[in-house]
Order: structure tokens, then C-alpha cells, then sequence
């Protein structure tokens, strides 16, 4: 627990620090609501329906700027390396890495959703949109944890996180729209989205806790 | 009881050995018979389906396809489960072999599907829940190739990468196949596997004999990769060590 809190602490210290991963993130995520509202011209359509898939492919996006950093200084500057040759067990280093991206992507979620609630004059302030958010997230920041700690060269790491992660991800972006949507009470679905929204969130995550392990084995 | 277990393991070994020995000769020979019988029987011998039409007679490629490509998928997830157990590179040849011939087959799926499609739903392509499972499942053993070559053939942290994602990727399938069932579905309900299968028996026969004719065609296709991707891995090893030992 002790070694979790120092990785942890770390972590935040040196994104408080840097700023450039949260930053660029949350600015990413504002510019691509921009993007979807000149795209789809939100001004003029029912702007409710499209709201979810808008929130989720933002929270998706900006998910993979904050997880694809996490790994990234470390492993130019050799400290990861030494990291692993540390006492500290792996799990702690996934635990630390895992509760430091969740923090640093709930912050940044959390400016997206009032800024969608001033923009989209839509209250996505509720407790259940906002469950609904955490569960994905814990889901989608194990995975990507796990899969931002592989060490590709530096020029393919911006193309390939994104292109491993998005198709595993799938059944996490189609669940967190339409539990999401039935949340605001835009649609009203028979299956049971947030029952399977956890159920891969926990799956997600005992899997990051198992690979994480095998993924630096010396 | 020791000497049953002795007489049954030798009686393996007197019956596996020679197989295995002669595999270029037996895969090769029994996937021409079984290809060309499949051949005859999808396009003379099996009557001409009354609604479809010739269209129809694409099942028998598109079925065994479709679902011989999900063991191809499960023996790199297996292979790649066993490389992060003990680290035997050989597995990896397996795992990258097999996802190659994976990729092969859901594309014919793919591709059979919409050719089909066309004339019968009128469209190529609907966001169908089958149909969309076998895209993620293209999507992802994609990248898995992709993130296997990032390294050579020798490169254990490559083939870790790779085979995590191998494994993550197989046991999203059930997760993803419910999230787009739910989504929605428009795929024609299975006639295969039902208890009272609803296809005449010479359409059934000759189904069967595709699903041989796929099944020893994909078997030779991997053993021959895996086989090469095996030699690589050999190649690689001596020319390692003859740099060595110049320097």
C-alpha cells in the first residue's frame, strides 16, 4: 500500500510539474467538441441524441493523451528500468500508474462534462451520467495503463496506442453510450448497459492487474 | 496400470510418430482432395437454393470461414498464454502464424459476406452483430501483427507485447459479440448448429466437406508459417551468435 502512495505521489508530482500531459489533453477534448459541433452543425439538430457518443469518443480520446504519457518519460530516461529492478512489486507500479491516470482523466472529464453542460444546455451533472463515467473510466484507464507500458520506439507510440486500443475497447464506448443515454433519458433501452458497463470495467481491470506483470519481465 | 499407460503412450507414439513425420505429404494431399471436393460439391453437386439462388452457394466458403477463423484466433490466444508462461519463442512462431491465417480467413469471411449481401439484403455492409464481431476481431489481430512487427523474429519483448495483446484481444470476443448483439442485429439465424437443422442434407454434406476442406487447408497453412517463422527465429540465433563470436 505504502510503495503504492510512493509511485503514486510521484506520478502526480511529475504531472503537476510537467502539465503538458493533462493540459493537452483537456484542450484536445475542447477543440474536438468544436470539431463535432461545426461537423455535425449542433446548432440546428437535436443535439440531445448525439450527446453521449460525443462525450464518449472525446473521453476516449483525450483517455489515450493522459495514458499514453504515463509511461513515456520514464521509459526515455531509463527510470522505468529501475523502477522494475526496485523492490517495489510491479502490481504496486501498475496500481500507482492506474490511480494517477484516473485522477489526472476524472479531472479532465469532469471540465468536458460542464463544458458540455454550457454548451449543449443539457445537465450532465447528474449522479447517474456521472457513475455511469466513473465505471467506464476505471474500465478504459486499466487497459490503457496496461497497454501505454509496452516501450515502442518514439515514432510509432503516437499511432499505435491508439490503433491496439480503440478496437479492444469497443463494447466499453458502445455501453457508456447508451447507459450514458438512458442516464440523460434520451432513450430508454431493455438491456442492462451499466450491469455490463461494470462487468468490463471489472474484467479490464483484474486482466490489467494479471498482464501487467508479464509485460516487463526481465 | 503403468504398463497400460506404457502400451497406450507407445501405441501414440507408434501411430502419432509417422504422421507427423510425413505432415508435408499427408496436409498437402488430403487439402487437394478435400479443396477439390468442396469445389465440385458447392458448385455442381448441391441443388440450387430456390429463394437465393447461386448467390447462396458462397455459404460454403463463408460459413467455414467465418468460424474456423475463431479457433485460428484461439490458437494464437493459447500460444500467446503459453510464450507469457514460459517464454519459448517457438510459441510465438504459433501464435504469429496462426494470426496471419486468422486475418485470411475473416477476410474472406468479410468479403464472401458482402458479395452475398448485396444481391440479398440489398446492401453491402449493415452494422449486424456477427458481422461487426468479425470486424472488431480483424481490427484487432491487426494490430496484434502490427505490434509483432515492431521486432524482428527474435525479439522477446516484441513477442510479450504482441501476445498480451493476442490474449486480451480473444477474451474480448464474448464481450464484444454481447455489446453488439444488443446493439443491434440483422444476421440470418444459424441453420448449421440447430437440433433440427433447417438445410436439405445435400447442402449439409457438402457444408461438412467445406469445413474439412478449411480446416486441413488452415492446419497446413499455419504449420508451414509456423515453420518458417520458426526457421527465422534459428536464423536469427546463429548469426547472433557467429557476430559474437567475431567480435
Amino acid at each position: 500500500m505504502r510503495n503504492i502512495f510512493i509511485v503514486l505521489k510521484k506520478d502526480l508530482q511529475i504531472a503537476w510539474r510537467d502539465k503538458t500531459g493533462w493540459l493537452s489533453s483537456f484542450i484536445f477534448s475542447v477543440i474536438l467538441i468544436f470539431i463535432y459541433a461545426f461537423a455535425f452543425d449542433l446548432a440546428k439538430t437535436n443535439s440531445e441524441l448525439l450527446l453521449p457518443g460525443i462525450l464518449w469518443t472525446t473521453f476516449l480520446f483525450s483517455g489515450i493523451i493522459v495514458c499514453n504519457q504515463s509511461f513515456q518519460q520514464e521509459s526515455a530516461t531509463g527510470t522505468l528500468d529501475a523502477m522494475i529492478a526496485s523492490p517495489i512489486s510491479q502490481t504496486s507500479i501498475f496500481f500507482g500508474k492506474f490511480f494517477c491516470n484516473l485522477i489526472s482523466l476524472s479531472i479532465v472529464q469532469f471540465m468536458i462534462v460542464v463544458l458540455g453542460t454550457i454548451m449543449f444546455q443539457v445537465n450532465l451533472l447528474k449522479i447517474e451520467v456521472i457513475l455511469v463515467i466513473f465505471l467506464g473510466t476505471i474500465g478504459f484507464v486499466s487497459l490503457a495503463t496496461l497497454l501505454s507500458a509496452f516501450e515502442y520506439r518514439e515514432r510509432f507510440r503516437a499511432v499505435l496506442l491508439p490503433v491496439i486500443e480503440l478496437p479492444i475497447l469497443i463494447p466499453l464506448l458502445l455501453a457508456g453510450v447508451q447507459a450514458s443515454s438512458s442516464a440523460l433519458e434520451i432513450s430508454n433501452t431493455s438491456s442492462p448497459w451499466l450491469i455490463f458497463l461494470a462487468i468490463f470495467s471489472l474484467w479490464g481491470f483484474l486482466g490489467s492487474i494479471l498482464l501487467f506483470p508479464l509485460v516487463n519481465e526481465k | 496400470m503403468t504398463s497400460i499407460k506404457i502400451t497406450i503412450l507407445e501405441l501414440g507414439n507408434w501411430f502419432l510418430q509417422p504422421l507427423w513425420h510425413s505432415r508435408w505429404i499427408i496436409l498437402p494431399v488430403i487439402t487437394s482432395i478435400c479443396v477439390m471436393a468442396m469445389l465440385i460439391g458447392a458448385v455442381i453437386a448441391a441443388p440450387r437454393e430456390i429463394i437465393e439462388g447461386d448467390v447462396q452457394r458462397l455459404m460454403y466458403i463463408h460459413v467455414p470461414s467465418a468460424i474456423i477463423s475463431y479457433l485460428a484466433f484461439g490458437i494464437t490466444a493459447v500460444a500467446s498464454a503459453i510464450l507469457l508462461i514460459n517464454g519459448k519463442l517457438y510459441w510465438d512462431a504459433i501464435a504469429r502464424a496462426s494470426a496471419g491465417i486468422g486475418l485470411l480467413l475473416t477476410f474472406f469471411a468479410l468479403s464472401t459476406g458482402a458479395i452475398w449481401g448485396k444481391p440479398i439484403w440489398g446492401i453491402y455492409w449493415t452494422w449486424d452483430a456477427r458481422l461487426t464481431t468479425t470486424l472488431v476481431l480483424f481490427l484487432i489481430y491487426s494490430s496484434y501483427l502490427l505490434v509483432r512487427n515492431l521486432g524482428n523474429a527474435n525479439d522477446t519483448r516484441a513477442a510479450r507485447y504482441a501476445a498480451i495483446v493476442g490474449l486480451i484481444g480473444y477474451l474480448d470476443i464474448p464481450l464484444i459479440h454481447f455489446s453488439v448483439d444488443w446493439w443491434r442485429t440483422l444476421h440470418p439465424q444459424r441453420i448449421v448448429f440447430d437440433i433440427r437443422p433447417s438445410l436439405p442434407t445435400e447442402m449439409l454434406i457438402v457444408l461438412g466437406i467445406a469445413f474439412l476442406a478449411v480446416l486441413s487447408l488452415v492446419l497446413w497453412l499455419i504449420l508451414l508459417s509456423a515453420t518458417t517463422e520458426y526457421l527465422h527465429q534459428q536464423v536469427g540465433k546463429l548469426s547472433g551468435d557467429l557476430d559474437q563470436m567475431e567480435s
